[in-house]
């Protein structure tokens, strides 16, 4: 027997019982209207193929002729002849002739290396248990709905929003909710499809999506946050580039060939408690707590790599067996520039007391590719981070902080590299490298600060970098079910005597085996 | 068409050499929708393919019509007039796997076609939109019919004679049961998946 088939006999003798089922009738929203499968827009859901790609750049509908492969047909906002009457009537539009919605739930399934029992040993009689890590672990993960489409004059709609967090009813949260307006350029008489805007609120357009990701485990750097090691640096900004924004986006190209640009102005988001800080009481108040808004700028140009010129133009590729997914290769950038706030009780130089705010310019840059030929999907992400530091200044004689002086600038640097191989159309191999340089995560993790020490032991960073290897196998059962298994290959930790510096253990990995079922229907 | 109606009146001289011709008549049960009853080729007898290139389009993210029946030999134009990419592939004819086959891909508008040689069903597909589905039954003979969505069917201009008639419904096994012609003839099938 071939090795392949010898593999692919193994996996389904194991997975027999979850594998074998009957056909699957739950499909979501975009499948429900347009009578089609996932795998139309999906290669491993969610992530997108190139139709998928198209889709979405048009405004959740088909590039061409949509209203023909639309199954379900829309409900009228009014008659289209009503548009010679404006302004006189309303613009007429439309909305889906079924509610479009969808929804997502999965499971998690835990197990963590021996390794752990370096840390538990270090609170053997905690009580309340939260300083022990169980070798393996059930985890009730996401119930998520979601809704979008197209309500016709090229606007389209989506909101998403966790019901359920972990199994608990209130810990859910809004994801995105937006209104985008499509292809606006042909009121400008500009390039079809330059000129796009988005409003509400929204995941930035990121090189590749945290918010809809295939992996069960985030890409580290976009959830890499800069703060500062106390005592050291006052850098306090937990803003992350997977953080949800609200503002404005403009954008234009296609994600599925040539350029595709996105400019955002979006709230201030670095996670300082409103109108908070160092011994200032938070307020009711604005959630940004300031005036400026926040910066990002993406662009990226992808080079359709087929011999073929008009397949390259097509959204999809000729194959000699079937249309598929382009060889490409895209380059692409991104820059984003804010101002993390933070607010301290001072005083003045005659002793009165006052609100210090130091406004910390900060900016993200970073540059990624990503590489498809056939079956495989090579990406990759670049990221520089780096945070303006203000340390307070305290006169002799004075009890409180009069202003601020620039310090170090405190800044991180990483990326990962991922692996896509599709075995099967329902067997998708994946190999991660995640790495996070940053100097102020392993000084802050080690406990400086003498005067506040933590409460318990707790794990640190060995060192300034962490790499993470994480190789996983996705199945999709049906199309709208999938399992996933990712073996996390963790960064080395230590744990410390809370603030004395004086390790407790010697360097480990809690290395972790995840389990994911989710389905969409 | 006119070629049609001269291949089943050379049919009907090669069969029944000057015999009379009688109908088979009966019902497909056990099934919902159109099935296909057809008289299998008594051995030895050949019967020369139409000219005419029935169409299948793809239009709408399916096979339309997603039922074709043909005789053995006859070419199938293949027609895209959607706008998003599509492909036409089987898996099999008759179940028999050797003889899958894939015509790639091709742009609105364009056809592509293929000569059906061997007898069997021809599960159509498209490996982008792997919801879509349709059917050619390639027959031996020119004496096939499709049934009405009830199952009723009637094949005309049979040759007196004795034959092995099939019926055939997706999805379902498909049974043959002797069936001998002279004049009105009754046929009825009970299908099971």
């Amino acid at each position: 027997m071939h090795p392949r088939q010898r593999i692919v006999r193994i996996l389904l003798s194991i997975s027999a019982v979850v594998f074998i089922s009957d056909a699957s009738y739950a499909i979501p929203a975009f499948s429900r209207m347009y009578g089609t499968s996932c795998s139309t827009c999906h290669v491993d859901f969610p992530k997108l193929n190139d139709f998928g790609k198209a889709f979405k750049d048009a405004g959740f509908k088909f590039p061409k002729d949509d209203e023909g492969f639309i199954k379900v047909p829309p409900v009228m906002l009014g008659a289209p002849a009503n548009k010679e009457l404006f302004p006189h009537t309303i613009w007429p539009g439309q909305i889906p002739g079924v509610p479009p919605i969808g929804l997502r739930y999965n499971h998690f399934f835990q197990v963590v290396s021996q390794n752990r029992n370096s840390f538990n040993l270090q609170s053997p009689t905690d009580p309340a248990g939260q300083q022990f890590i169980p070798r393996t672990d059930f985890q009730t993960g996401l119930f998520s709905i979601f809704t979008a489409g197209n309500f016709g004059s090229d606007i389209a709609f989506w909101v998403d929003d966790d019901i359920s967090v972990s199994g608990a009813n209130s810990n859910g949260g809004l994801g995105d909710a937006y209104l985008r307006f499509v292809n606006l350029s042909r009121l400008l008489k500009l390039p079809t499809d330059s000129v796009n805007l988005r409003v509400g609120q929204f995941e930035l357009d990121l090189p590749f999506s945290q918010a809809r990701s295939w992996n069960l485990s985030g890409w580290d750097i976009y959830s890499q946050a800069n703060i500062g090691a106390a005592g050291v640096q006052n850098v306090n900004n937990a803003f992350a580039l997977s953080n949800a924004a609200q503002g404005v986006e403009i954008s234009g190209g296609h994600h599925y060939g040539g350029y595709q640009y996105s400019l955002a102005i979006v709230n201030q988001n670095t996670g300082q408690p409103v109108g908070g800080g160092v011994g200032v009481s938070p307020q009711v108040a604005f959630t940004s707590d300031s005036n400026f808004k926040d910066l990002y700028a993406r662009f990226q140009y992808r080079f359709n790599l087929e011999r073929d010129p008009a397949s390259r133009r097509e959204i999809q590729a000729a194959g000699a067996t079937g249309p598929r997914d382009h060889t490409y290769l895209s380059l692409g950038t991104l820059y984003f520039y804010g101002r993390s706030v933070q607010r301290f009780a001072g005083q003045d130089t005659s002793g009165s007391g006052l609100v210090l705010t130091a406004r910390e310019p900060f900016y993200r840059v970073g540059a990624d590719f990503n590489f498809n030929y056939h079956a495989l999907n090579l990406f990759g992400q670049f990221l520089y981070g780096r945070d303006q530091n203000l340390l307070p200044i305290m006169p002799s004689g004075a009890t409180l902080p009069t202003g601020f002086a620039t310090g170090s600038a405190a800044h991180f640097s990483g990326g990962f590299l991922e692996a896509d191989y599709v075995v099967y159309p329902w067997m998708v191999a994946i190999m991660r490298w995640d790495r996070v340089n940053s100097t102020a995560d392993m000084l802050s993790g080690v406990g400086a600060d003498q005067n506040a020490p933590p409460a318990n032991s707790y794990f640190s960073p060995f060192s300034s970098v962490r790499n993470r290897y994480t190789p996983g196998i996705q199945f999709l059962i049906h199309a709208n079910i999938k399992t996933s298994f990712e073996y996390q290959i963790r960064p080395k930790q230590i744990v410390y005597a809370p603030g004395t510096n004086i390790p407790l253990t010697g360097a480990f990995r809690t290395n972790s085996a995840v389990v994911g079922l989710e389905f969409v229907y | 068409m006119k070629c049609s109606v001269l291949a089943v009146i050379l049919a009907v001289m090669v069969l029944g050499l000057g015999a009379s011709a009688g109908t088979i008549s009966g019902k497909v049960s056990g099934v919902n929708g159109e099935s296909v009853v057809y008289v299998e080729a008594p051995a030895g007898k050949m019967f020369p393919a139409p000219t005419a290139h029935p169409l299948i389009d793809q239009k709408g993210l399916m096979f339309q019509p997603h039922l074709t029946v043909i005789q053995v030999g006859t070419t199938v134009d293949f027609l895209n007039s959607d706008t998003v990419a599509h492909n036409v592939f089987w898996t099999s004819v008759g179940g028999n796997k050797k003889l899958t086959h894939n015509l790639g891909t091709w742009p609105k508008g364009e056809k592509r076609s293929f000569k059906f040689d061997n007898p069997g069903a021809v599960p159509l597909l498209c490996n982008v939109h792997p919801e879509m589905s349709g059917y050619i039954v390639v027959v031996p003979t020119p004496y096939f019919v499709t049934t009405d969505k009830t199952g009723e069917f009637k094949i005309e201009n049979v040759p007196d004679g004795s034959y092995s008639v099939t019926a055939w419904h997706e999805g379902a096994k498909n049974q043959s049961k002797p069936v001998s012609v002279a004049g009105d003839t009754k046929a009825d099938f009970t299908l099971s998946k």
